[in-house]
């Protein structure tokens, strides 16, 4: 039997990271848990920002998580899963600070230079992260990352859960956009796969007279978004030199060249979302003509980002809200989000201004 | 011949048949495992057989059926105001058949694995609901899901469950469970109704499969007669929303090309769990969640 390491990494699995946040007394927040693996790594911070709040409890102090992978992206094949604890009355940022995540492109021929079997294996190397955060009560997690930015021919597929504890205690902060690809290099949605799903649980533990506490899970939002071109594989078995490229995805995303969803939830979150709610609702009716005078309508002398952003927002159940958006360019996008959220004036303030790194 | 009359060879007669009735049942179970999971078609008592399923397809087909389906345009009104106006080189009809085709895949990508989920497992009719009111992104969505959920419940209360609950027309033990399943699901609904936010809602798209299975209609009648129903409501829309007239409308709904389009997209969500059920046409959301912002409104969304 070899005998175990006493070096060895606790986690196993390559591209895994754990991360558990805990306060201890008074108040200090303390990485109690920090462990990864390559291609993944975790970086921590404390900024020693105190979030200036109106709330009688004080606050702890947010703790600062960037995501890293080497060399800035995904390759295909690629599987990272992070796994983070936010214990009640945390606070993290989570961010990106090397830019957009990339996802580098499948190579269409990997399989055909070596003995990789049947021209199968084409569509089969999927990069893929997860992201699995449970937050406790009083616990806020504000997550603005850059976008993903899907290469030529890349196959993504993300699933990020978050757990929250009872019904709205914890706070989330959550953007997932995901853009074009190298608007600069001509892509125009050329990948082939992109799946981002966003899913919001709680628990709620329940005594059902047995003495045993019982923990019951309920789905409180799901935001899926599926890109594919849907790519015939039988046809691509027959024909494995050129892949048919189909503008399915193109077709499905038109006009906008980034597309995104921000998800809001929870106490500290609360004045954001009614700033966002009002926005939306304020904003001038389509179609509308000024009946008032018979001069034609007077076209918009400011363009302001508003109108150049499609964007909707709705409060949508258990008082999450969600907003969804789609714009042209990614920096007409990034402009919009960033000048709302510094306009508003809440992750400023609750999380500094580190928070809004990727705005 | 001589007929048998010793009881040692009826005994053995009996026995001899039984064993070929096993045998046949076994081989019919294999063939329907294999043949497709999850199908859980049953034959039907000869004299029924013909009758459950086509009139319940009718019935269900029927523009008349009460569900307020017109008062939905699924967001082609909000997609025709911010597609306004059109570049030269694009016609009215060519812009409809782009929305025509990006709301079908939606529509079978987001809603079609939970009226496929329902049909096949009416026990979880409560979850089902409970996941597709989490996944729908947007308050103008949710209240046409809701509304014609809850119109499809009145109609089977009031109209359909008088003939489909009582055994005659029962279609087997599974349609029975659904019809259950729908009572105890009403009732759920009816005594949380607007005091628990997160309780049952009525979402339509479980409730259509549970209806259906209760009705007797099989799995494949169940996924074309929604999408099918979802493509009128549209071309109905558009005829109101003058894109089009009437008998292009019922061309287009005749087509061999729309017809293929709803075969496509149920062939490829037919074993899409819900946990991967999407939307794949993002600016549909912002149609839809935008409609609340037009000026001028003739259709609930």
């Amino acid at each position: 039997m070899p005998i175990k390491s006493p070096f060895e990494s606790s986690i196993a699995k390559p591209g895994q990271g754990k991360v558990v946040l805990s306060l201890l007394p008074p108040s200090i927040p303390t990485l109690t848990t920090l462990t990864y693996k390559y291609p993944l790594k975790l970086l921590t911070r404390v900024p020693g920002f105190v979030p200036q709040t109106s709330t009688p409890s004080r606050p702890s102090q947010p703790v600062h998580l960037y995501l890293l992978t080497y060399g800035g992206g995904l390759l295909p094949g690629d599987n990272i899963s992070v796994s983070i604890t936010l214990e009640p009355r945390t606070r993290m940022v989570v961010t990106t600070p090397q830019g957009s995540t990339k996802i580098f492109k499948t190579e269409p021929n990997a399989s055909v230079k070596g003995h990789r079997g049947t021209p199968k294996n084409i569509l089969s190397d999927k990069s893929r992260q997860t992201l699995d955060v449970h937050v406790g009560e009083d616990a806020a997690l504000c997550y603005l990352p850059d976008p993903a930015v899907p290469y030529k021919d890349s196959r993504y597929e993300q699933i990020q859960t978050f757990t929250v504890d009872g019904l709205n205690k914890s706070s989330l902060c959550i953007l997932d956009w995901v853009t074009e690809g190298r608007a600069s290099r001509g892509e125009s949605w050329d990948f082939h796969l992109w799946r981002g799903k966003n899913e919001v649980w709680t628990t709620t533990t329940t005594d059902d007279g047995t003495g045993i506490p019982t923990e019951k899970k309920k789905l409180l939002l799901r935001d899926s978004l599926i890109l594919d071109d849907e790519l015939d594989v039988e046809l691509l078995e027959n024909d494995a030199g050129t892949i048919s490229r189909s503008d399915l995805i193109r077709e499905r995303t038109r006009p906008h060249g980034v597309v995104g969803t921000l998800i809001l939830y929870g106490p500290v979150f609360e004045k954001l979302a009614s700033f966002i709610m009002d926005r939306f609702t304020s904003l001038p009716r389509i179609g509308a003509r000024n009946w008032a005078s018979s001069a034609p309508a007077v076209m918009e002398s400011t363009p302001n980002y508003d109108s150049q952003v499609t964007f909707t927002a709705a409060r949508v159940r258990a008082g999450f809200v969600l907003v969804k958006f789609g714009a042209k360019e990614f920096a007409t996008a990034k402009d919009w989000l960033g000048g709302i959220l510094r306009e508003e004036g809440t992750v400023f303030r609750e999380f500094g201004e580190e928070a809004l790194f990727c705005m | 011949m001589t007929v048998k009359t010793n009881v040692q060879d009826i005994e053995q007669e009996i026995a001899h048949l039984e064993d070929r009735l096993r045998n046949a049942r076994a081989r019919l179970a294999v063939a329907f495992a294999s043949h497709k999971v999850g199908d859980p078609y049953l034959p039907l008592p000869e004299d029924t057989a013909g009758l459950v399923p086509t009139h319940a397809l009718l019935l269900l087909s029927d523009s008349a059926l009460p569900l307020g389906s017109f008062a939905y345009s699924s967001g082609l009104e909000s997609y025709l105001a911010h597609n306004k106006p059109l570049p030269r080189s694009v016609t009215p009809i060519a812009s409809f058949h782009r929305f025509l085709r990006l709301s079908i895949a939606s529509l079978a990508s987001t809603s079609l694995p939970y009226v496929l989920a329902g049909y096949r497992r009416p026990v979880d009719l409560e979850s089902l609901d409970n996941d597709l009111d989490a996944s729908t992104p947007c308050i103008v969505a949710q209240r046409a899901s809701l509304a014609q959920g809850r119109a499809l419940l009145g109609v089977w209360e009031r109209a359909f469950r008088g003939t489909y609950a009582s055994s005659p027309f029962s279609a087997g033990p599974t349609a029975a469970k659904a019809v259950k399943m729908i009572e105890a699901f009403s009732d759920a609904l009816k005594s949380s109704m607007d005091t628990d936010e997160l309780g049952p809602k009525g979402h339509f798209a479980p409730l259509w499969g549970v209806v259906c299975l209760a009705m007797g209609m099989d799995t494949r009648q169940t996924a074309y007669v929604f999408m099918l129903n979802h493509a009128k409501a549209v071309l109905s829309a558009a005829v109101r929303a003058s894109v089009m007239g009437p008998y292009q409308a019922q061309n287009i709904l005749a087509s061999k090309n729309l017809q293929a389009m709803i075969t496509q997209r149920i062939d490829r969500e037919w074993d899409t769990p819900i946990e991967d059920a999407g939307q794949i046409v993002p600016p549909l959301d912002l149609w839809v969640g935008r409609h609340e912002l037009l000026y001028s409104r003739i259709f609930n969304s």
